[in-house]
């Protein structure tokens, strides 16, 4: 579909087929002024002029179903043709595997474009059929692990026909994959939080698993910011990070190592007032001293040394939690 | 670092004649872009305002413009059977002469929309021949139950650029009635990450991009103070300010890129903390973007420029008050000067 055929080769035009000597085409109408003009190619002008055409006929037939192909091909954004195609394919009762067939090879040579995405969902709904998308998208995340278009396709087959084999075990080990892969693949932490979020749900068991799984992947990328991010993630609403048993020691270990992790250290921020949050606000004690004068030493260092292109933020940040914590205390800075 | 003044110079006369030349004619390369002329149109013109340099322009060209921008409305008719395809296209490639505004598939697009008020404001239209009926009709055709909107009737993908479409339209013909809020505000809501970022929908991974549709979108419906607790929005600004490496990038782990010192940048001062970045580094990256012979802007240094990116480069200079720029508004995206055009017409 995409290069030319026995049938139809390169150079002519619509205009000069004999088969199309009956329409008229119809050129681009700007009206009385134009701007942002383009200057098309012949062949383009020419595809257009005899879509136009049929738009104007709403012809329904096999070579204005080939012109839709040619249109697709010379402009793949157009909507309106994607649009019309699809019109055709079942007024003509075409073959939708041979459609998606041809939509996938689309998609891996214009993997960004939003129309062949869609048209592809629409096929697969049309078909009532996803067997074939998870490892078409895999294909896709092959080139490009971080294509936004693949994981949401992927997303959405999963989300409308239930595609979880194994109660979701083969789609985490899918992430665990991509992970292992690039560890510092944001689109794959992502995803394992919709599998788990959708399968098992981050219970207490699951949740100390994550809690493990993800501080594996911190201590081999310590400044990566998807698995902290993730991190931060699960606990939240969940779990009390400076309840855990070991994550508050875990990290002033690591910080011990002289790591120049700003992601650790802004967890560590976090940690800390979060239990200032819980502590009561009428107790004066040295342990909230105690604790605020950690937070502040925190920012302090993540401005100063670790953080520096955030300078102004951590300044923000503590300037913020002096005033949350200890409003009295304004000379502290 | 030994970068020469030169490399940090602003090439305003040649951004200048790049939007100029854009608002003229475009190469063949540009064909793939035909369906969404208007939206070329509306960086440049846009960016020239940006760069105080509209009145560059001739009245003619001016009005020839606005002209053009009216041709490609599509209004409702007298049986109000066209209701759902009222709007704007981006382009007259699918029209012809006399053509029934009830024509199949020829419908309006919600960028288009959005792009198509911007420019005639920009352009110091009155709005008076905008049919505000058939847009507000057409708003309603596209918003699906749980909120979000499509672009077109007749099949198209949905997400948050659509539901900012929707808010900065409404804003403009100052008539919410294209828009169920509560539903828009849901959907927005639970398209918030689990790292504070908020994506194109629920589940998805963040984006800068979405994220700036999503607080842009809150704002201007009103409520972007009592929608977010102040827990969400501490961890939205975190997750903002680390989209910083020296210009901007989309998502964590992915590469800096021009035009996120807009979607970024813009949001940070929706939510009152623009000022936290590093200025030095964002103006250093962005102006080793610029194409020092053709102007205009890239995505990337030692890359070919793009109208978008040109725009939005320009955007990322501005919000940092920098070369006397004229000011953005950061929720609709067009200048200050622009957004008074609008409110005195109400």
């Amino acid at each position: 579909m995409m290069s030319s055929d026995v049938d139809d080769p390169v150079g002519v035009l619509y205009r000069h087929d004999p088969e199309w000597a009956d329409v008229t085409p119809i050129k681009q109408d700007d009206g009385l002024a134009s701007v942002v003009s383009i200057a098309y190619s012949e062949k383009f002008k020419d595809v257009f002029d005899y879509f136009r055409a049929i738009m104007k006929s709403q012809e329904v037939s096999e070579r204005a179903f080939k012109l839709t192909s040619d249109a697709v091909a010379t402009c793949p954004a157009n909507y309106s043709v994607w649009q019309y195609r699809r019109k055709l394919l079942k007024d003509l009762k075409k073959n939708l595997f041979d459609e998606l067939e041809m939509i996938g090879n689309f998609i891996i040579e214009e993997p960004k474009n939003y129309q062949v995405w869609y048209h592809r969902r629409v096929l697969v709904e049309w078909l009532q059929d996803a067997t074939l998308e998870l490892s078409f998208t895999a294909e896709v995340l092959q080139d490009d692990p971080k294509n936004f278009h693949a994981w949401q396709h992927r997303q959405w087959c999963l989300n409308i026909f239930g595609l979880w084999a194994n109660k979701g075990d083969s789609e985490l080990e899918f992430v665990n994959n991509q992970i292992k892969e690039d560890v510092r693949n944001n689109s794959a932490w992502n995803q394992r939080y919709y599998v788990i979020s959708n399968t098992t749900g981050f219970s207490g068991e699951i949740l100390d698993k994550e809690i493990s799984y993800t501080w594996y992947w911190i201590t081999k990328a310590p400044n990566n910011e998807s698995s902290w991010n993730y991190l931060r993630g699960i606990l939240n609403g969940r779990r009390k990070a400076y309840l855990h048993p070991n994550l508050k020691s875990d990290c002033l270990h690591l910080i011990s190592q002289d790591l120049k992790s700003s992601h650790l250290l802004a967890f560590l921020f976090d940690l800390i007032e979060e239990e200032l949050d819980d502590l009561n606000d009428d107790i004066e004690s040295n342990y909230k001293l105690e604790l605020l004068a950690k937070a502040g030493e925190l920012c302090n260092r993540l401005s100063d040394e670790v953080d520096p292109i955030r300078i102004k933020y951590w300044k923000y940040m503590k300037r913020r939690l002096i005033r949350k914590f200890n409003p009295n205390d304004s000379q502290n800075s | 670092m030994d970068e020469s003044d030169e490399n940090q110079q602003f090439y305003r006369s040649k951004h200048i004649s790049y939007f100029k030349r854009t608002l003229n004619v475009l190469p063949e390369e540009c064909e793939k872009l035909d369906p969404t002329r208007l939206s070329l149109a509306f960086f440049a013109l846009s960016g020239l305002d940006l760069l105080n340099a509209l009145d560059s322009l001739s009245p003619m060209l001016k009005e020839d413009t606005i002209k053009w921008i009216y041709h490609l409305q599509i209004t409702l008719n007298e049986e109000e059977s066209n209701a759902r395809q009222c709007g704007f296209r981006g382009s007259t490639d699918i029209s012809f002469k006399n053509m029934e505004t009830s024509t199949p598939f020829y419908n309006g697009h919600i960028a288009m929309t959005y792009v198509a008020l911007n420019c005639l404001l920009i352009l110091g239209d009155d709005l008076s021949r905008v049919d505000k009926d058939g847009i507000v009709n057409g708003l309603k055709a596209l918003q699906l139950d749980n909120g979000c909107f499509a672009a077109t009737i007749n099949g198209s993908e949905d997400d948050m650029r659509f539901v900012y479409c929707a808010c900065c339209i409404s804003t403009m013909i100052n008539d919410w009635r294209g828009i169920n809020k509560h539903k828009a505000i849901d959907y927005i809501l639970s398209s918030i990450g689990y790292d504070g970022g908020i994506s194109q929908g629920p589940e998805l991974e963040s984006h800068a991009g979405s994220t700036f549709c999503a607080v842009a979108s809150l704002y201007l419906m009103g409520c972007l103070d009592t929608c977010l607790a102040d827990k969400q929005k501490e961890i939205l600004k975190r997750w903002l300010v680390n989209r910083q490496i020296d210009g901007f990038q989309g998502r964590p782990n992915k590469l800096q890129d021009t035009c996120y010192s807009f979607w970024v940048g813009a949001t940070l001062k929706l939510l009152g903390l623009y000022d936290c970045i590093d200025f030095e580094r964002q103006r250093r990256y962005l102006l080793s973007t610029q194409s020092k012979f053709v102007g205009g802007f890239a995505k990337w240094t030692n890359t070919f420029p793009d109208p978008l990116h040109s725009y939005f480069g320009i955007c990322g200079l501005s919000l940092a008050h920098e070369f006397d720029l004229l000011e953005l508004h950061p929720a609709l995206n067009i200048t200050m000067r622009a957004y008074a055009h609008l409110e005195r017409l109400s």
